[in-house]
């Protein structure tokens, strides 16, 4: 099941979380093997568990977050933000392919002078 | 024996509990408390109109549960205290056009500045949050009510007196009450804030200070009780239809928020106890060796959790509101989503860089300044997801949009400001300058109450039913947004100049940029005038809007339910006899050539 949610466009979304993950994993590597103040338990523990419990509470919520809203996708219709029962609303593709390309065709085409009044 | 006692006791107190619940059950039927008594539903296909007559005038807004009346009572409540907090600047800035003293002297001074940050932070920017969640929250997820629409209403009233407490200060010294407005700045640092003299006889605001902490740990209660009912609502009441993948990026953002209070206000009620307790009762919590340090480390704990409490909501308002006047959907929905999510739990591992100068060990720093570094890139995200949707876009500048792009343009330059000072050696340079003080300008008022401005126009239609003046919006814009650059990026440079912060005296290098400040804050004063009486004005005698897609939203298909929602609402309401005028207007919907509504 879990790997049927996190397929690759799921993983494609969650790449956005993994960016500070990143930063967090470059920092603790650099103070790991740099160890530019020496290690000192009292200090040195502190620094960690702070930057770890980042590391930790990150991914398990972009990995609840992320089988929640992809586990919904696969199991009911998706909608533009605030269009989920309003008449006559049209289901989207959830991962977007197309979905800016089409758009930005048709805006395009919709864009008229008027804007300049505004 | 003594443990049989506490036994004893502790049946006892059962007992009681139950026999007070069995009483309770008794005298009232809490099942007809229905979450929708009040209140309007027409939503989806169940649409009904079940509105129960409510009484008149006072009464209703002082026992209503309705969460769309809670939400203007939070907005109205939010606006007064941003007009309060307002005034208290504009007397500042004043002060500050000259090197030396001259209006206001330094304790009036320091009152103005500590009752200045904490009115702006929870007396405006928390309820003008909870205003807009109250009112569309439970239409938009297509739930029938708040969860716990009573504990709404609670939470709100718990609000004025709070008010009332944190400023107390400032009556008490004309009415002879023998103390003073607290002078501790917002952060409320010990030792300044603990009393050297005793609770009463200290010289920064004697029994102020008291009434201060009790009326902040009241607001911290309301803004929890609002927190866990919007946690229940967005978790238990939504459409069947409203999936988490269908969740609007609003919800999500205060979802978050939520959350962050959960965590952050308890922590911060706490700590505001124990400041009560040093003060009043003897403890020596603060006041023994590390005590300063440990103030600091709870304060920020939850005071940097808040500026993400504030920013996030309204980050879901221009994430709600820029795609409709894009007229497309908003890039990377998800992007924005899971980006809200990472800045919810980054929020608590970044307080202490509030406290780079402190002397803290640098191993401890450098762990504070990392994850600094890293919670930078979800708010860049979104940052690029709202320019992107912007490319290529049916853009129209109305007075929403305008102040969702001056949010954008705003936020750059404070979220860059920011991530100077996540680092370390750039910090210790500029710490306690007016660097920092213009760099989180930037952000509450450049970007938090410019989002605020965005939601009150956009949705200004829907709750009054009536349409704003464009061109008041507009000047108001123009005036609000050349303020805040004015005022706020001579601050930055004044910071770069090494002006230290909290002063209400400075050195004569310093005037030049100081009178380009205070000019600055004139500007924006105007525009804020501007909008108060375009708001009272325009509620009042704003022409009536007729259509239920007053902004033109499903041209571009970017229409949403609230507004279907408002649309039934009028219909309703001429079925029912209401009166149907002519020449309704729009600020950039339709129809475009009577957009100006004067």
């Amino acid at each position: 099941m879990a790997t049927k949610i996190f397929d690759k466009d799921t993983i494609l979304d969650l790449t956005v979380n993994f960016v500070p993950l990143g930063i967090l994993a470059v920092f603790i590597g650099i103070f790991v093997f740099a160890d530019p103040w020496g290690f000192d338990l009292r200090a040195s523990l502190p620094m960690y568990l702070i930057m770890f419990s980042m590391v930790i509470s990150l991914g398990i919520l972009t990995y609840i977050s992320g089988k929640a809203i992809a586990g919904d996708e696969k199991k009911a219709e998706v909608y533009s933000q605030g269009q989920a029962f309003l008449d006559g609303a049209e289901p989207i593709d959830p991962h977007g392919h197309g979905e800016n390309s089409e758009e930005t065709d048709e805006h395009e085409s919709k864009t008229d002078p008027e804007n300049e009044e505004h | 024996m003594e443990i049989n006692a506490q036994i004893a006791l502790t049946v006892f107190m059962g007992v009681l509990l139950v026999a007070v619940a069995a009483w309770l059950t008794r005298i009232e039927d809490w099942r007809s408390y229905s979450s929708t008594a009040g209140g309007v539903v027409s939503q989806g296909e169940r649409s009904e109109y079940i509105e129960q007559e409510k009484p008149a005038g006072l009464i209703r807004w002082l026992t209503t549960v309705d969460h769309k009346d809670i939400g203007i009572l939070y907005g109205i409540y939010g606006l007064t205290a941003f007009a309060v907090g307002g005034l208290m600047v504009v007397l500042m800035r004043v002060e500050l056009a000259t090197p030396s003293t001259t209006l206001v002297g330094p304790a009036l001074y320091n009152s103005l500045m500590t009752s200045h940050g904490i009115t702006m932070l929870f007396l405006f920017g928390t309820p003008i949050i909870a205003a807009f969640s109250n009112y569309l929250i439970p239409l938009i997820i297509g739930a029938d009510d708040m969860a716990f629409p009573r504990i709404n209403a609670i939470a709100f009233w718990l609000l004025p007196p709070s008010a009332l407490m944190i400023w107390a200060g400032f009556f008490a010294g004309p009415l002879g009450l023998g103390f003073e407005a607290p002078q501790t700045a917002w952060t409320l640092y010990t030792p300044l804030s603990t009393g050297s003299a005793g609770g009463s006889l200290d010289p920064a605001g004697g029994a102020g200070i008291d009434l201060m902490l009790l009326g902040l740990h009241l607001s911290g209660v309301a803004a929890t009780m609002g927190a866990i009912n919007f946690i229940a609502t967005i978790f238990t009441q939504r459409d069947e239809n409203v999936t988490w993948a269908n969740l609007d990026i609003f919800s999500w953002t205060i979802l978050t928020q939520s959350g962050l209070i959960l965590f952050a206000f308890p922590l911060l009620g706490s700590a505001l106890l124990m400041l009560l307790a040093d003060r009043n009762f003897g403890t020596s919590f603060f006041l023994a060796d590390g005590g300063n340090l440990l103030w600091q480390h709870l304060f920020w704990f939850f005071g940097h959790p808040e500026v993400y409490i504030l920013v996030l909501p309204m980050m879901g308002i221009v994430s709600y509101v820029l795609p409709r006047f894009a007229g497309r959907k908003l890039f990377g929905f998800k992007f924005v989503v899971y980006s809200t999510l990472a800045i919810g739990v980054l929020s608590f591992g970044v307080w202490a860089h509030h406290m780079f100068a402190t002397g803290m060990d640098p191993r401890l720093r450098a762990s504070f300044m990392a994850v600094s570094m890293a919670i930078a890139i979800p708010s860049a995200v979104k940052t690029f997801n709202w320019i992107t949707t912007l490319w290529n876009g049916r853009i129209r500048l109305t007075t929403p949009m305008l102040f969702c792009i001056g949010f954008v343009s705003n936020f750059i330059i404070g979220g860059v400001t920011g991530v100077f000072l996540a680092s370390i050696p750039v910090d210790l340079v500029l710490h306690d300058t007016y660097y920092v003080v213009g760099h989180f300008h930037y952000i509450v008022m450049g970007a938090i109450a410019f989002a605020g401005f965005a939601g009150i126009y956009y949705w200004f239609p829907l709750v009054t039913g009536r349409m704003y003046q464009a061109t008041l919006g507009k000047a108001h814009f123009w005036l609000s947004f050349i303020g805040t650059n004015i005022t706020f990026f001579a601050m930055i440079l004044l910071g770069y100049g090494g002006m230290p912060r909290r002063y209400a005296t400075y050195l004569p290098q310093f005037t030049s940029l100081n009178v380009i400040a205070t000019v600055g804050a004139m500007i924006l004063f105007v525009g804020q005038i501007i909008f108060v009486w375009n708001l009272v004005n325009s509620w009042y005698a704003g022409k009536r809007v007729e259509s239920g897609d007053p902004w033109d939203l499903k041209r571009d298909g970017v229409h949403t339910v609230e507004w279907q929602w408002f649309d039934r609402k009028i219909e309703t309401a001429i079925t029912d006899g209401g009166e149907e005028e002519q020449n309704a207007v729009t600020d950039g919907g339709e129809p475009i050539d009577k957009s100006e509504n004067n």
